[in-house]
């Protein structure tokens, strides 16, 4: 039993290697620097200037209120799709898998330029809109934030939509058609019979959903542009243009912080499985 | 036998299914129409037909430099990160080391992390130690974050296996070696096999840690393709980027191919 365990100690070792290595120790050093001062020696002065700029606080109010809005719009979308993938026939479920996981295996980058070309002034939004007498002739999307809770919902719902298909389809079917023959009808057996049993999947899925979206950055900076930053926006223009890394990490410590908050209910739903 | 599902109903399914496909589907299908556009500028409906923005695409050395260095660094990524993953998987599955549920979860915190996190972290990280930032950093970022994928697919086809068929090799006989080369990763192969296509197709697509650790001489694909969507794109992005999504395409058909789509469906 001696070597067995030696056995797989070894088979474990280059993986705890990797991850302790190049992967807490890099977190680690970028929580150290977010409370460290320019010369050395410790400091909260970088988590007091995002608390003190009402910029700051503007980008992280919005990014929490895109997140939500985001969120539940993805759930209320995700939850029926889900349920009719798991009652539809083999053929029909496989499409629309196709239909959710390809754009899920896109590069985002790519599907926000999808976006950019439908929201640009003079796209097919605007154009459509403008025949319709809804809008002015330069209406454009672009740089709004309709633009990007549209774009996040595109990125979002498939892993909204899996979460609750993976609970939705380990209802047992029976419940609902007892429901029915009691004399239920179709709508209320949905919501006293497959909502209260999908809870756990949607809220597994929202909880991924939000700590997703308030975590992104390619699809709200290039969809909002500069003036629309969100957090994780600011964090990367700390980086590379105003090159403050100190307060860009105070940052990174600040959403990280919000997501633990988000993520504990999620760990206590799931009694630490991850589903 | 209950009622059938009302009329109205059905109808509603069908306009929501057909929203869906457009809401899922649209930014892709506009990237391919556009690529195909004989105008200068970037337009949906495409205007004429051309080939041309193929043509620059392929003559031009920084797609062609990024798409190179892309290319190489997802396959080395799926080289490390299925050996290195599958071989913690391997040992976790066994459950003789102390803590293993700590383990497996220890595994999987990558997963959980926002990359942006992660990716100032190693950016931060790698300058104060190393220095400069190279194809090795870019490398060992991306097999941190694919490693989660590996272990999971390769815990979930283990924990379907039969344990007893490698208890029976050993009863007749076989070596430590021989009965992880001949029992244990023939039973992981399915498991290993999704875990090499999520870790091609994540590290191919990734851009936020590409970002990070972009150099002059260090763009992949993604990255290129977000340098150009800041400034002011011509149809030859698009390209791109319709090569991209045809890979996949491909990609997905492989799956299907080696595994079955329908298995995630059940994931």
């Amino acid at each position: 039993m001696k070597t067995d365990r030696a056995e797989n100690a070894l088979l474990v070792s280059p993986g705890l290697l990797l991850l302790a290595l190049a992967f807490f120790l890099p977190i680690a050093r970028m929580l150290a620097l977010s409370v460290m001062a320019e010369e050395g020696g410790f400091t909260l002065a970088h988590f007091a200037q995002f608390v003190s700029e009402p910029y700051y606080l503007g980008v992280l109010w919005r990014t929490i209120r895109l997140s939500f809005i985001i969120t539940v719009i993805s759930a209320l979308i995700g939850f029926p799709l889900a349920y009719i993938m798991a009652r539809s026939g083999r053929r029909a479920r496989l499409w629309l898998i196709i239909v959710i996981l390809l754009p899920l295996m896109t590069s985002v980058v790519i599907r926000t330029f999808g976006w950019m070309v439908i929201f640009e002034r003079g796209g097919i939004v605007s154009s459509t809109l403008y025949d319709l007498g809804l809008v002015k002739r330069n209406f454009t999307l672009m740089r709004t934030e309709t633009a990007i809770v549209i774009g996040m919902v595109q990125v979002l719902l498939p892993f909204m939509t899996l979460s609750i298909l993976g609970v939705i389809t380990r209802i047992d079917q029976r419940l609902e058609e007892a429901a029915r023959t009691m004399g239920c009808s179709f709508l209320q057996s949905f919501r006293h019979v497959v909502l209260p049993l999908s809870m756990p999947g949607i809220a597994a899925g929202s909880l991924l959903a939000f700590t997703l979206s308030a975590s992104s950055f390619v699809t709200p900076s290039l969809l909002g542009g500069p003036r629309l930053q969100v957090l994780a926006a600011s964090i990367y223009s700390s980086v590379t243009q105003t090159l403050d890394w100190h307060f860009a990490a105070a940052q990174a410590v600040i959403l990280f912080l919000g997501i633990a908050l988000t993520l504990i209910p999620y760990f206590r739903l799931t009694g630490g499985r991850h589903g | 036998m209950v009622k059938a599902v009302p009329l109205w109903l059905k109808i509603t399914t069908l306009v929501f299914i057909g929203l869906i496909v457009v809401l899922m589907l649209a930014p892709l299908v506009v990237v391919v129409g556009t690529s195909f556009s004989a105008n200068q500028f970037i337009s949906f409906p495409p205007k004429g037909f051309s080939l041309e923005w193929y043509q620059k695409v392929l003559s031009s050395d920084a797609y062609l430099g990024s798409a190179g260095l892309s290319i190489a660094i997802a396959l080395m990524v799926t080289l490390s990160s299925v050996i290195i993953g599958g071989a913690a998987a391997i040992a976790i599955h066994r459950r003789q080391l102390p803590k293993s549920e700590l383990l497996g979860a220890l595994f999987l915190s990558p997963l959980i992390l926002p990359t942006i996190i992660y990716a100032i972290g190693l950016l931060m990280f790698w300058s104060a130690t190393f220095g400069r930032v190279s194809f090795v950093t870019l490398w060992i970022g991306h097999t941190a974050i694919t490693l989660p994928y590996v272990v999971r697919t390769t815990l979930a086809v283990l924990t379907e296996s039969d344990p007893f068929i490698e208890e029976a090799a050993r009863t007749m006989g076989a070596g430590r070696l021989q009965r992880l080369f001949f029992v244990v990763l023939p039973q992981c192969r399915p498991g290993l096999a999704a875990g090499a296509f999520f870790a091609f197709n994540i590290s191919f697509d990734e851009a936020v840690l590409s970002l990070f650790l972009r150099t002059p001489d260090l763009t992949t694909l993604p990255v290129q393709i977000y340098g150009q969507l800041e400034f002011s794109p011509d149809p030859s992005v698009a390209a791109v980027s319709t090569i991209m999504i045809a890979l996949t395409v491909l990609l997905i058909l492989v799956i299907d191919r080696v595994l079955g789509i329908g298995k995630f469906a059940s994931a």
